[in-house]
């Protein structure tokens, strides 16, 4: 299990997220939405990353998913400074998809 | 009238073909419309906005008013104005005021709300206001608003809100009271009996109910899903394929339909609508222009015709846009294939535009095609015009968007970025902003431009430039509270600007006026003002001419030109009639200032008519000032009437309401309300005023202060206090307004020293002071000076009047004295006032306590006791205790204290 990013005191800081939707969403997306990586996962979902985003970034891009109509199912900040989750680091560039 | 680009927005959606009947929906929204709030909250393609418009048709008894919302609604002003636009398509006339007043550039304010709430109240009819899209809307202020009117809706009001995301309203309460009715995606998304209803009734496919359970399992009962799907099913032969492809795999459904749709279009109906789904609107020749081919228009009959997600946004067929779901879903499919070719055709859409007329949406489509040279072409010639229309926040939308390089290499676009932004008070980063334009103006000057990549667009504005520099930078040092600086700059204005440069010039001046102003230099600043106000005529600025004008008026009044400041508002009035049209803003400070003006000379009728005007125009045509300068006045005119209490309530509002507006705050309005209390006998409110702020007798005389140190010496007076150190502060206020030119206050100082003197005994001078009271006002005819300070006024005039001075004036001001005081017998002139000490011995002879009790408590001799008595006696013409007491109040000596 990922750990909740700590609050203070970096909270304004730029991070890294992942966010995962219902469904495959088509690799095309990736650009539209400024994402770092696209992987379609087997249980249905898409999870996108973005890299270094600070919260307006962020909520720029849920209010993109919700006006696309996404079931939006989680949203997750990663901890780069997290030696123990160095393989959930988004993979530098996007993946195209199945 | 509504522009064209706001009648689509008030346009009702035309009801579709192939609708599906919900009558467990409808059922809802009727049972809302009792509520004041339905909350229509749902993702995009959930059907919302075709609910709400088909219940409207169908079920609805009231009138409606739509509002489709898009990112401009962000700014309150264009907010309320399209809703007002809305309200008035269903009530003609509805929030005129509030719509006025907002073109004319006031901010939105509680006050106008609330007209607009009852205006609403009076509406004939009753009202739906739909409110669509309000998922758009993320400016804290337009929610407050909106929760502000659903707080105070009149019962025949109803509001629809239609929305992806919750709005931050106190939902919890609405929904606790009954007032807030839902529909959400839950309820929105289609049965499976509305499904087969849709796919077999309306679209005539003719599934199977496994097919269609199918659909609907795969796609939620999401709605615009299901229609993608019906119009990829049409006309196919095996549509349980279809079906199992569809619901077969993982992809995000809109991608799969849209991509199904596409396939089944002709490469040219395919390449039109991938080409022109970055448009927000579409026209036919506009699309032609887009796409470099004809036949737009009827190629855009066709897709609507077919229900292909084109939303009609008049109702002549003229204008559509895509349904925004699929034209996003449009645009990441044409980005990923022809991503190269985007700006050409952002390129396309924005020449057409600006051929076309319609300049902000070429610059628009400019800078989305980051063709950033042409938008800063076009904006450098957009902005006069936008300024002109106090599209000031779109200015500073192109400021945060052009690079800082781009603007440094033009002047005249820099300087325009300047104004818009200092008209919204943002100061930020001005002074470097103005210093890239005097380089870039320095170095055209040495004829360097091509050298330096210098580019002026707009050459007409070139020679404004080195004043308009000075003026901004002016406008800094307001904002310092720098006022030698403010001089200095504005000086340089007058200096620089061209000489048909009548706008700029009359910035300087104003700017001179306004500093001039506050550090008392009346005249100064009269000169300033004048010169400005009649460069304004001369641009044919009438509107701000207005707000020169009560600046102009407040300064002569000052100066004791009672005169010049009725004429100078008289011909503003005329100016402003002579444009015939609407009420220009402003008039009803002109009428709230003549009514003040008015009532100085005892005309009260006309003060009383001035001010029902100035109210009957109200907030439409008021100043920023209005509101409070109209309160300042009717206080008056009520205390004249003995109403104090009513006069203090309206000092109150007037004290909440004021604003600045760049005015010195020469008359404090808590000073106004120390005088009412004073005047009332309330000393203990006006000594707790005088301890906030902290003023006492040995105080820096200034020009900014002289009200409330006036005030101060009324209080003192009130006290009993005739002693020397007020007469000494008396002396110093009187010498500096003297000095200062400002004669009304020499009158009412002039006045204050002849009560300080003769409650010292000192009957002589008073009557010199008096005496000079009358001189400097007879000409210019005051009034209420002389009458407001009552009986003990009163009667040094009588004793002006047995020496001749004035006399014709004296009289007039004695008769003004009201009834009460001309039926006052001769004899009871108290030519020789009593003295501070006299008076004391007499508040105790009003007592019951024995002579020599009194000489006690005074601490004095019982002779000396007895002589004050006799003096007493002989100022008063009476023989007895009992006659000097009743003489006393005859005379109305203690006011209306009664001593203890």
């Amino acid at each position: 299990m990922r750990k909740p990013a700590s609050s203070t005191p970096e909270r304004h800081e730029a991070a890294s997220y992942e966010i995962r939707l219902e469904g495959h969403l088509d690799a095309r997306w990736a650009a539209q939405l400024d994402a770092t990586s696209l992987i379609h996962e087997s249980d249905g979902t898409t999870v996108i990353s973005i890299l270094a985003a600070d919260q307006s970034r962020l909520h720029g891009l849920l209010q993109r998913i919700r006006d696309l109509a996404l079931p939006l199912v989680s949203v997750t900040r990663l901890r780069p400074a997290d030696p123990e989750q160095p393989s959930t680091l988004p993979a530098p560039l996007p993946n195209k998809g199945h | 009238m509504a522009s064209p680009l706001v009648a689509t927005k008030l346009f009702v959606p035309t009801r579709r073909t192939g609708l599906v009947a919900r009558p467990r929906l409808r059922e809802r929204l009727d049972h809302g419309a009792k509520a004041r709030l339905t909350l229509v909250s749902a993702p995009a393609g959930f059907g919302k906005t075709t609910l709400i418009a088909e219940w409207l048709a169908n079920a609805s008894k009231r009138a409606s008013a739509w509002l489709s919302l898009d990112r401009t609604d962000n700014d309150p002003g264009t907010f309320w104005s399209d809703v007002i636009a809305a309200l008035q398509t269903a009530a003609p006339g509805v929030g005129a005021t509030m719509l006025s007043s907002l073109q004319s550039g006031q901010q939105l304010n509680e006050h106008l709300l609330a007209g607009l709430v009852n205006d609403l109240s009076a509406a004939p009819v009753a009202v739906h206001l739909v409110l669509d899209d309000y998922h758009v809307i993320d400016q804290p202020d337009v929610h407050a608003g909106i929760t502000f009117l659903v707080e105070h809706l009149p019962p025949q009001i109803h509001i629809a809100i239609a929305t992806r995301v919750d709005p931050p309203f106190p939902l919890a309460r609405l929904r606790a009271q009954g007032e807030l009715v839902e529909v959400r995606s839950a309820d929105l998304r289609f049965t499976g009996e509305e499904a087969t209803a849709y796919f077999n009734r309306e679209m005539h496919l003719g599934l199977s109910p496994r097919n269609i359970s199918a659909l609907e399992e795969r796609t939620e009962g999401w709605i615009a899903a299901l229609q993608l799907a019906a119009l990829s099913m049409q006309g196919r032969e095996d549509v349980t394929a279809f079906v199992a492809g569809f619901a077969g795999n993982n992809r995000y459904v809109f991608d799969y339909l849209v991509e199904e749709v596409l396939q089944r279009q002709s490469e040219a109906v395919r390449s039109f609508l991938l080409r022109t789904s970055f448009l927000d609107r579409l026209s036919g020749p506009l699309c032609d222009a887009v796409t470099a081919s004809r036949g737009g228009g009827a190629l855009l009959d066709a897709l609507h015709r077919q229900n292909l997600f084109l939303v009609p946004l008049d109702d002549r067929r003229q204008w559509y846009r895509y349904h925004h779901l699929f034209a996003d879903v449009l645009q990441a499919h044409f980005v990923s294939e022809g991503e190269a070719e985007l700006p050409i055709l952002h390129r396309r859409a924005s020449d057409w535009y600006e051929q076309n007329g319609e300049r902000p949406k070429a610059i628009d489509h400019a800078l989305a095609g980051a063709d950033i040279e042409r938008a800063a072409a076009l904006i450098e010639l957009a902005i006069p015009e936008t300024s002109r229309n106090r599209g000031e926040a779109i200015i500073r939308g192109w400021a945060r968007v052009l690079p800082a390089e781009l603007v440094r290499a033009r002047p005249v676009l820099g300087i325009g970025l300047v104004g818009g932004l200092v008209s919204r008070g943002e100061f930020e980063g001005i002074e470097d902003r103005l210093r890239d334009v005097e380089r870039g103006l320095a170095t055209l000057a040495q004829g360097g431009a091509p050298a330096h990549n210098l580019v002026v667009i707009d050459r007409d504005q070139l020679p404004r430039l080195p004043g308009a520099i000075e003026l901004y930078r002016a406008a800094l040092a307001q904002v310092r509270g720098d006022i030698v600086g403010v001089i200095h700059h504005a000086q340089r204005v007058l200096d620089l600007a061209p000489a048909d440069d009548d706008l700029g010039r009359a910035g300087g001046t104003a700017f001179l006026g306004i500093a001039n102003w506050s550090a008392g230099n009346l005249e100064a600043a009269r000169c300033a003002w004048a010169e400005g106000r009649d460069g304004l005529q001369r641009a044919g600025h009438i509107a701000d001419t207005l707000g020169v004008s009560i600046a102009l008026a407040d300064i002569t009044l000052a100066q004791g030109r009672l005169g010049d400041a009725i004429e100078a508002c008289d011909r503003a009035l005329q100016l402003a009639a002579a444009q015939g049209g609407p009420p220009l803003r402003g008039t009803a400070d002109m009428h709230a200032g003549l009514s003040e003006l008015h009532r100085e000379r005892n005309d009260l009728d006309a003060a009383r008519q001035h001010l029902a005007t100035s109210q009957e125009l109200g907030a439409r045509a008021g100043l920023p000032q209005h509101p409070y300068r109209w309160r300042i006045a009717a206080a008056q005119l009520r205390r004249d009437e003995g109403d104090f209490d009513g006069a203090i309530v309206l000092l109150d509002e007037a004290e909440r309401l004021y604003i600045s507006d760049f005015f010195p705050y020469v008359r404090p309005v808590s000073a106004i309300r120390a005088r009412m209390r004073i005047a009332q006998g309330r000393l203990d409110e006006a000594l707790r005023w005088q301890r906030e702020r902290g003023f006492t007798i040995g105080d820096e005389l200034s020009y900014l202060r002289e009200y409330e140190h006036i005030t101060v010496a009324r209080l003192l007076l009130a006290q009993g206090a005739g002693g020397t150190e007020v007469r000494l502060f008396l002396d110093r206020l009187l010498e500096s307004a003297v000095s200062g030119g400002r004669m009304r206050s020499v009158i009412e100082i002039s006045l204050l020293q002849a009560l300080a003197s003769r409650a010292a005994g000192d009957g002589a001078v008073a009557l010199v002071a008096v005496e000079r009271a009358l001189t400097i006002g007879e000409p210019e005819g005051y009034v209420r000076l002389f009458v407001d300070e009552g009986e003990a006024i009163a009667s040094l005039l009588r004793a002006a009047l047995k020496r001749g001075i004035t006399p014709a004036y004296t009289r007039r001001l004695l008769a003004a004295f009201g009834p009460a005081e001309r039926a006052q017998p001769a004899h009871a002139d108290l030519i020789e006032p009593l003295s501070e000490r006299e008076l004391d011995v007499l508040r105790l002879l009003r007592s019951d306590l024995g002579g020599l009790e009194i000489a006690r408590e005074l601490m004095i001799s019982l002779n000396t006791m007895r002589s004050h008595t006799k003096n007493i006696y002989e100022k008063l013409g009476v023989t007895s205790r009992r006659s000097a007491v009743h003489r006393a109040d005859e005379l109305r000596l203690f006011g209306h204290t009664q001593p203890n």
